[in-house]
């Protein structure tokens, strides 16, 4: 089960449309798997809305109540009023694909990601049983969709800014914690962690990372120079 | 003293929650009946809340004024796409409000990022859509993808079964069969494109 999850005030502000555009995305691929946090986000959406919405009336930022303003919304009635009803057209989703492969594994995407597998590079060996495949998000910062083959590591890595990751399937651990399939972690400079899998079926993972990984030990600390490896564009 | 004030004026001290069933019922008589009398009174409750939450997100006279009439427009185009028993009308209204708002201040920021308040809060997304995305999954029965497996080249099928039936690695099936990792891949690649093709001329 889901462990790992947005702090509630994440998901209010998610729901409030507050965050930037990496970080709802993250939480909003979450939610896909996570029915707790889309309960809450539901939950929050009613109160924000009954928040927005309420009475107009003693608020003196928008007392401006005055005959101009209400011309100018009775014209926008009729103008549109004018329209004509939308024809049901096909949305951008169009263009989403539900799955992606590794070696003959096939892996089902949450709904929120399905839109970029489209725009997902090739997959590419690093160290070890790491495999790496970027994905062009269009956001500032690197995407990808990483996987973790059975008894694979990553080299134990600071971050130098904030790396969001999502557990798509399988599960792994880090030297802090143990995680499963729809967890959502946030890390940033104060986190230090070493991710490995063990898991039979291995792990595979989205994360979206604004600024190069920064590796602190052993051996690993020679790719620093070469860190931009992780970091492809 | 209170003469000649319209009615609606007394809407702003309801709230959204007391006037949520009726408001419900102006806008399914909208999608059915596009009902101008049941818009107006959608319209002159929410317009001028709307209007006040626009201000105060977007701090600008004329950027709420274009919210207003962005997320009022989508309530009258796509009220059919209104369901009562998955929310009430001004959570409805106001997720729309939200996603406009959104992408108005990315526009803003000029930013040129692929992420669109659709993807985020799918809200007025046609119930269609999804079908049309499983389509394929349930038109296609398994007795047809069996038949299109069996009319593969032997080879391609031993392959596509090991992997995808079986469930081994490409390395597993190259050691099986005693051929290079490439040839597994290769074969991997057409037969799936061939699938692929099949299923093209099935639509």
């Amino acid at each position: 089960m889901t462990k790992f999850h947005p702090a509630p005030e994440q998901l209010s502000e998610f729901a409030q449309g507050a965050l930037a555009s990496v970080e709802s995305l993250m939480i909003s691929a979450h939610c896909d798997m996570c029915a707790r946090c889309q309960q809450v986000v539901a939950q929050q959406t009613v109160l924000q809305a009954e928040h927005a919405l309420m009475d107009t009336q003693d608020d003196p930022a928008t007392k401006t109540h005055d005959f101009q303003d209400d011309s100018k919304l009775d014209s926008m009635l009729e103008s549109i009023t004018q329209l004509p009803r939308a024809t049901p057209s096909k949305t951008s989703r169009s263009g989403s694909r539900k799955i992606i492969e590794l070696d003959g594994r096939v892996f089902t995407i949450p709904r929120t990601l399905r839109k970029y597998v489209p725009f997902m590079g090739n997959w590419s060996s690093l160290v070890g049983k790491l495999w790496q495949a970027p994905v062009d998000v269009g956001v500032s910062g690197v995407a990808n969709f990483i996987y973790i083959g059975q008894g694979g590591s990553i080299p134990e890595h600071t971050h130098r800014g904030t790396e969001y990751t999502l557990v798509i399937n399988g599960e792994f651990s880090d030297g802090l914690n143990h995680y499963r399939k729809g967890d959502f972690i946030k890390m940033n400079e104060s986190d230090i962690h070493a991710p490995y899998s063990d898991d039979i079926s291995g792990c595979l993972i989205f994360s979206i990372l604004d600024q190069p990984l920064h590796f602190t030990a052993g051996i690993a600390r020679l790719l620093n120079p070469f860190s931009h490896l992780f970091f492809r564009y | 003293m209170l003469v000649g004030i319209p009615l609606e004026q007394s809407n702003s001290v309801i709230k959204p929650k007391d006037c949520a069933s009726e408001m419900s019922e102006y806008i399914v008589a909208v999608a059915e009946e596009r009902c101008k009398r049941s818009f107006a009174r959608v319209f002159s409750y929410f317009a001028p809340r709307l209007r006040s939450y626009a201000l105060k997100q977007m701090g600008n006279e004329a950027l709420a004024m274009e919210l207003v009439q962005d997320t009022m427009s989508n309530v009258w185009q796509k009220a059919h796409l209104f369901n009562s028993e998955k929310g009430s009308p001004s959570t409805w209204i106001f997720t729309i409000a939200r996603n406009i708002r959104f992408d108005m201040l990315r526009k803003l920021q000029n930013r040129k990022e692929d992420v669109c308040s659709d993807d985020l809060w799918p809200v007025l997304c046609e119930q269609t859509a999804d079908a049309n995305e499983t389509s394929l999954d349930e038109q296609i029965t398994l007795e047809q993808i069996g038949f299109m497996f069996e009319s593969l080249p032997v080879k391609q099928k031993a392959v596509i079964e090991a992997i995808y039936i079986d469930g081994k690695s490409q390395q597993e099936v190259a050691d099986e069969l005693s051929i290079p990792l490439g040839t597994v891949k290769s074969r991997t690649r057409l037969a799936l494109q061939r699938l692929k093709g099949m299923l093209n001329d099935h639509d």
